[in-house]
């Protein structure tokens, strides 16, 4: 009769623990996601702002490196000029 | 002591008690699921996660299509009005009229969303956040930039706002370059801002990049010639098309009108249609080399014969054909430079009935030309009418049959290639596809020596020479059909051809619809374009001069 009490008390105390236990997991796994949460947003935030810049020097290299600006440097700034008649080069 | 009272107390306790607990066990049991439903309904959403839109790339790794992240706010304004000063901030933040957002939102009232402005920068965003108004939110979306602009319209295409292709490679290849959105389970507080994400349904997938055949620079010399050419003689529209000769894609593929794909006014012009691949002409002249290319596969001409035009005219039937001026005896070769009808009705109508038609056929007329490009027209090449000697003859000198400005380059594709059929593409190829040999070499050596002197002297097309440089080509003046049969004041001026002619390179095709100009024919109109376009194209290229040379 006593050691059945005593059974008793310690399936108690054990449940009691685990159901503790459980208790601060269910609690230190909803902080896990929140702050991964936390840090995907930060991350697509930061994806956004990578990929904002990205096309905006993708388009900056396509304006610079266009075959109308080269045509216009050429011509303007270095002087020069489309060869009309073709020659061979000798080295 | 007054037990009772202490009873009636707890009686009443337990009644009160007893009552809740059953009510809840009602409810948990019994009414479980709609409730959870109901609850769910008004916090849990199934959220978007937008992706970004693959890059369009050009031969050589230049950007041709953008998308950059953009947000759109937006307010629910059945939980959040905005006061009067507050649109006036808005307003100006957004730079749109105050009067306008405030009719909108009053509008919307009744509704639980409604955008204040689509696709804003993100500093602007930033400023919209600055002003600290409860209730706006941003929805992030892409916007898309295309910086080649008109230049490459037409092959591109554009998207509309919600970022799904409408016309060119954006609507063809639109599945790839959508990608993915993915989706989540999010959890949203009575406001509607999402408080946490329950879980990942799917898992975005990023759009993937396409790299077209074009060459950007190509692209624009040839835009440039085409759209000063088009302004020059005031003509309807015109088009180029330029393949490379070894792979069959397409390296620069221009129209005018064109389009600007960045803002939505120039979208609605009728400069969208692509016109290189949609409309068709009758090819007039630009098929006579292929018409002779039938007579030197028959046995019965070969590149010396000589064929007696005298006097200038003959008639099939009651159809006149005729030369401007009697040309006398004209060698095979002379029936091409001076582009003379009744040389080539003659041949024609010595042939059997179906030979021009079958090497039209073999050339890639009446077929797609499959560069991938919506809205591909397929011509029309018919082979009804042909134990008529009027048909035959007429579609010897390019009169009867319809052909696309692209189908016109495949069919000069094969002349420069010595006889071997390929497929235009608008997609960088890795591999060479494959090739059919639908001609005999030595038969299209022979037509493309003759060729070569269409722009020499005295040939049509002088004006379509490049110094240095041999090329080979046709010109074509067509009328144009009317109600009253064909017009004598409208017509349609080619020039079709390839260089340099020792290994071609490249094809070009010009097509001016309806110029008004003084001069008016192919040689006159289409050849300088022609001309301009390969000279300066060669160079970019790297092509060796194959002509004379001078030192």
């Amino acid at each position: 009769m006593k050691i059945r009490r005593s059974a008793w008390t310690l399936a108690g105390v054990v449940v009691f623990a685990a159901l503790v236990a459980s208790g601060v997991e269910v609690a230190q796994t909803s902080q896990q996601m929140r702050a991964l949460f936390s840090r995907l947003s930060v991350n697509q935030a930061k994806q956004d702002a990578l990929l904002h810049e990205h096309s905006r020097l993708l388009l900056e290299r396509g304006a610079l490196s266009a075959y109308q600006n080269v045509d216009r440097i050429a011509e303007d700034v270095l002087a020069m000029q489309f060869p009309d008649e073709v020659e061979r080069i000798i080295r | 002591m007054n037990l009772w009272r202490h009873y009636l107390l707890v009686v009443c306790f337990g009644v009160c008690a007893a009552g809740l607990i059953g009510r809840v066990a009602y409810l948990g049991v019994t009414e479980h699921d709609f409730l959870k439903e109901q609850g769910e309904a008004r916090s849990v959403r199934v959220a978007t996660i937008p992706v970004h839109r693959g890059v369009i790339y050009d031969r050589h790794g230049e950007p041709l299509a953008v998308s950059t992240p953009s947000l759109s706010p937006w307010v629910d304004p059945s939980l959040t009005v905005l006061t009067r000063p507050q649109i006036a901030l808005v307003a100006g933040v957004l730079d749109i009229a105050a009067q306008h957002l405030a009719d909108r939102l009053e509008n919307a009232s009744g509704r639980q969303f409604a955008y204040l402005k689509r696709l804003i920068k993100p500093e602007v965003a930033d400023a919209l956040r600055a002003l600290h108004i409860d209730g706006i939110r941003f929805q992030r979306e892409y916007q898309r930039f295309y910086p080649a602009g008109e230049i490459a319209a037409h092959v591109v295409g554009m998207t509309d706002i919600d970022d799904s292709g409408q016309e060119g490679v954006e609507l063809a290849m639109d599945a790839a370059l959508r990608g993915r959105k993915g989706t989540k389970r999010v959890l949203r507080d009575r406001r509607g801002r999402t408080v946490r994400d329950l879980a990942y349904l799917s898992v975005p997938e990023f759009g993937h990049d396409v790299t077209l055949s074009l060459d950007l620079r190509l692209q624009f010399l040839a835009y440039r010639e085409l759209k000063s050419a088009v302004e020059h003689n005031r003509a309807e529209s015109g088009s180029l098309v330029m393949l490379d000769v070894d792979t069959g894609e397409v390296l620069a593929l221009v129209n005018q009108p064109s389009f600007n794909p960045n803002t939505f006014d120039g979208r609605q012009a009728s400069g969208v249609r692509n016109r290189a691949i949609t409309d068709t002409y009758e090819p007039g002249s630009t098929v006579k080399p292929l018409a002779m290319l039938a007579a030197l596969e028959s046995g019965r001409f070969s590149e010396n014969s000589v064929i007696d035009t005298s006097p200038g005219y003959f008639m099939i039937g009651h159809k006149l054909i005729e030369d401007p001026i009697n040309r006398g005896r004209l060698s095979m070769a002379e029936i091409l430079i001076k582009s003379s009808q009744v040389g080539v009705a003659k041949v024609a109508l010595t042939l059997g009935a179906r030979d021009v038609f079958d090497v039209y056929a073999r050339a890639g007329l009446g077929d797609a030309p499959g560069t991938g490009l919506p809205g591909e027209s397929l011509g029309k090449l018919t082979d009804v009418d042909l134990d008529k000697p009027i048909a035959r003859a007429a579609l010897a000198y390019g009169y009867g049959l319809m052909v696309s400005p692209m189908q016109l380059a495949l069919s000069y594709l094969t002349l420069a290639t010595g006889g071997v059929h390929r497929s235009a593409t608008v997609f960088r190829q890795t591999a060479v596809g494959p090739a059919v040999r639908v001609f005999e070499e030595r038969h299209v050596r022979s037509i493309v020596t003759m060729m070569e002197g269409v722009v020499g002297a005295g040939g049509t097309a002088p004006k379509a020479g490049v110094r240095g440089y041999r090329v080979a080509g046709k010109t074509g003046t067509v009328r144009k059909v009317s109600a009253h049969g064909y017009d004598d004041e409208r017509h349609v001026a080619f020039f079709a051809g390839f260089a340099p002619v020792g290994t071609p390179k490249i094809v070009v095709v010009v097509v001016l619809n309806e110029p008004r100009g003084d001069a008016g024919g192919g040689g006159e109109v289409a050849a300088p374009v022609f001309s301009r376009v390969v000279a300066r194209a060669l160079r970019v290229l790297g092509i060796a001069p194959d002509g004379r040379e001078t030192v």
